[in-house]
């Protein structure tokens, strides 16, 4: 068996190693790079020939002129030696696992084994994902306080998990959402519902992932972005069939250790720069000329400033990034209720032995969640103040760049060793956060169709443990399979919609799905059935025809604006600028490529003012269970209901549970 | 597979049981209600009364700041308190009343 699988595992390595090389497609010494990362032909890449264009500006950006980086550049020898030592120790990690994975329980839940304090920081890692590390950072760096706001409700949706969802969980279910759900109510057909709503929340989260790991990677490690999508989802496959639920949760507590020290780094690096002192911090940077030209000029667009207005103390007022408050509410509703029906972070529960233990992790997940947002905080005003965020901006504009910039400024700069180290860790930790986040979501799609949908549904419950988890393997690599595919497909797609998707469904379906069935006693089937099916469908139609989607109308209309400007300027004799030409030649194609096309489903505008659907969704799929429940009334249900209930209070019966 | 070992209807109608599931919802429901207000208001008071958020209490550190804050800090207080009287109240409930069955 052993053997098996470390064969396999070198076959997984084979297949990463081209999947890595292939860059060398645009540089020609790069496979060599890859064995020596000292190589030097990485470090000054207006040494190669034949360098791609993409790297010239970063070149010219890092010669002493004292000119505004248009891109990050970090030392691609450091960061890939980086990169390999987390890869190594993560498959010895796997290594090891696989040696201890032998039944369904170990390879769904670590068979139960898990520590409060390790489960704890797993789900933490959960939470602190690359938007949040990377994009929460930029957005404070860039709309002050309003990115701040954003993270309340990741830090908050710990409390209904803690208290109504954790040890109910633990002490009524086994392995996924069908278990909890199908306990008192028609197995067969709930399962199945089930299975579909998991696979279709944890894909939604997972694509979005996959296409920001890629993108990410592709800017890091200056590699095509498809090499970076089929290596991220070759290990992500590697660690999930051989190391199963042990591997995942180990990975996922090495990333949030090395996220939570870089984080904390870098905030006390942001910290010792402003001597320490909170009050004197703020006070510069509601003082400081960039950040207050930045609020006029790019966020407000006052192109002259309104007299006695204090354009830095806006910076630390609501209303900059959050327009709509009902928007708002509607984004807290999802997190106050999806996080805690989403089933990656269902399943962690069940790798715990006790509802003691659940609950304990989720306290430590807080609590390391917690500082992780505070200290995120500190980061991005820290980059608005050291950085300015003009020149976050102008390396990225949603200012997904501003904490790998400050890693490089505070360690020293751009070029130096400190500066280039730092960097190169701060990438390693985005990298280790991408992999073990993408790891628990195929852990959980294929839990619920090998375990809902073959062993529950198509065996009837009656398959011998090594099926199980061969099974559940195979289905794993499927998972990983489809992903990647999906991944590389989606490239142009916009993935922002797919996240809000996934959170919007978990808190709509599966989230009145769960309470009912653990604390109504009539729920039944039509219940389940009718909540699932209700709340992704509605969630799913309102996030379709809501802003985050792209409606092609919309862009050629924008782009029709810039054209006129531009041409109205050349025609009163100007002479355009360089950028302004470029501008305007893409301006051109975008208005001919979107002129006259509608947004997927056929619309040239949103009809669903909001981009989160909660506030409507959540309601409607609440209603439809109840609806449904009472309209198909089932004797059988409410006579189990004592069972579940005095399971899911006592925590009576639960080494048996993994028998029913 | 499951071998009936408990009567849960019996189990149900315990009034030590019952003390223990009314203890329970009164408190977990209570106070999940109780921060979830706590929590709403942050986004219904900045979007509706950013004037509110706007002054100034600490220097320039104003009202907003430190009420994102302390929703930090709530969700702490509440987490530890349910532990605390988990610990000590319902763990406690519930290992006697599972001795007593048995």
């Amino acid at each position: 068996m052993f053997t098996k699988i470390l064969s396999a595992l070198m076959l997984t390595l084979l297949l990463a190693a081209p999947g890595f090389a292939e860059e060398p497609s645009k540089q020609a010494p790069q496979g060599a790079a890859l064995v020596q990362p000292s190589a030097s032909a990485l470090q000054a890449p207006a040494a190669v020939p034949g360098q791609p264009a993409a790297a010239a500006p970063a070149a010219k950006a890092a010669a002493p002129t004292g000119g505004m980086p248009t891109k990050v550049k970090p030392n691609r020898a450091i960061t890939i030696s980086m990169f390999m030592t987390i890869i190594g120790i993560t498959l010895c990690v796997v290594i090891w696992a696989a040696r201890q994975t032998k039944s369904a329980s170990d390879f769904y839940t670590a068979g139960g084994g898990i520590t409060g304090l390790q489960n704890g920081w797993a789900i933490a890692g959960d939470y602190m994902s690359a938007a949040s590390f990377l994009g929460m950072s930029g957005l404070i760096s860039l709309y002050g306080i309003d990115g701040f706001m954003y993270a309340v409700g990741p830090m908050f949706s710990f409390i209904a998990i803690l208290l109504v969802i954790a040890e109910p969980c633990r002490n009524a279910g086994k392995f996924t959402l069908g278990d909890i759900l199908s306990f008192r109510t028609a197995p067969k057909p709930v399962r199945a519902v089930a299975a579909i709503s998991t696979v279709t929340v944890s894909l939604f989260y997972l694509i979005a992932q996959m296409v920001g790991a890629g993108k990410l990677m592709q800017v890091l490690l200056d590699i095509p972005y498809r090499v970076s999508v089929i290596g991220v989802g070759i290990l992500m496959v590697g660690y999930v069939v051989f190391g199963g639920m042990k591997a995942t949760t180990w990975v996922q507590i090495i990333k949030a250790g090395l996220l939570m020290s870089g984080t904390v780094l870098l905030a006390f690096l942001v910290m010792a720069k402003a001597g320490m002192n909170p009050v004197g911090f703020f006070t510069d940077i509601v003082g400081n000329q960039l950040i207050q030209d930045h609020v006029r000029m790019n966020v407000l667009k006052d192109a002259l400033p309104k007299a006695g207005f204090d354009y830095g103390q806006r910076f630390m007022e609501p209303g900059l990034f959050l327009k709509n408050p009902l928007d708002q509410v509607s984004l807290g509703i999802a997190w106050a209720l999806g996080a805690a029906g989403l089933p990656h972070i269902l399943m962690r529960f069940f790798t715990v032995p006790s509802a003691k233990e659940a609950r304990k992790s989720i306290v430590i997940a807080l609590f390391i969640n917690s500082s992780f947002f505070f200290l995120i905080n500190i980061i991005g005003f820290g980059a608005a103040l050291y950085l300015s965020p003009q020149l976050i901006s102008s390396v990225d504009k949603g200012g997904n760049m501003a904490t790998l910039l400050l890693a490089q400024l505070l360690g020293g700069g751009a070029g130096s060793l400190g500066g280039d180290m730092f960097l190169a860790f701060i990438c390693a930790v985005a990298f280790a956060t991408i992999l073990a986040v993408v790891s628990g979501l195929v852990l959980a799609a294929s839990a619920a169709i090998a375990h809902d949908v073959y062993v529950n549904i198509v065996m009837d419950g009656k398959a011998d443990q090594h099926t199980q988890v061969k099974v559940a393997r195979i289905t794993s690599l499927f998972v990983g399979l489809a992903a990647i595919v999906m991944g590389l497909a989606a490239e142009k797609e916009n993935v922002v919609a797919l996240v809000a998707l996934a959170f919007a469904v978990a808190a709509s379906g599966n989230f009145p799905a769960v309470m009912l069935s653990l604390f109504w006693k009539r729920f039944n089937t039509a219940g389940v059935i009718s909540a699932l099916l209700v709340g992704t469908i509605s969630a799913l139609g309102l996030v379709v025809i809501s802003p985050v989607m792209t409606y092609p109308q919309k862009i050629a209309d924008d782009a029709k604006k810039i054209v006129s400007t531009l041409e109205k300027k050349q025609q009163e004799g100007a002479v355009l600028a360089e950028k302004d030409l470029k501008l305007l030649d893409k301006s051109r194609t975008d208005y001919t490529k979107n002129n006259g096309q509608t947004s997927m489903v056929g619309l040239t505008a949103p009809i669903f003012p909001l981009k989160n659907p909660g506030i409507v969704s959540v309601p409607l799929g609440l209603i439809a269970a109840i609806i449904g429940t009472l309209l198909f009334r089932d004797r059988r249900a409410e006579d189990m209901f004592d069972e579940i209930e005095v399971r899911q209070i006592t925590g009576l019966g639960i080494s048996k549970a993994s028998d029913h | 597979m499951s071998k009936e070992s408990y009567n849960w209807s019996e189990i149900a109608r315990n009034p030590k049981y019952l003390e223990l599931k009314r203890k329970k919802r009164v408190f977990l429901f209570g106070w999940w209600i109780a921060a979830s207000i706590y929590y709403f208001s942050l986004p219904l008071l900045s979007g509706y009364f950013p004037s509110l958020f706007k002054i100034k209490l600490i220097g320039v550190i104003n009202f907003g700041y430190l009420f994102i804050l302390s929703q930090f800090l709530v969700a702490i207080f509440v987490a530890m308190y349910y532990t605390k009287v988990a610990n000590s109240d319902f763990d406690r409930l519930t290992d006697e009343l599972v001795k007593e069955i048995q």
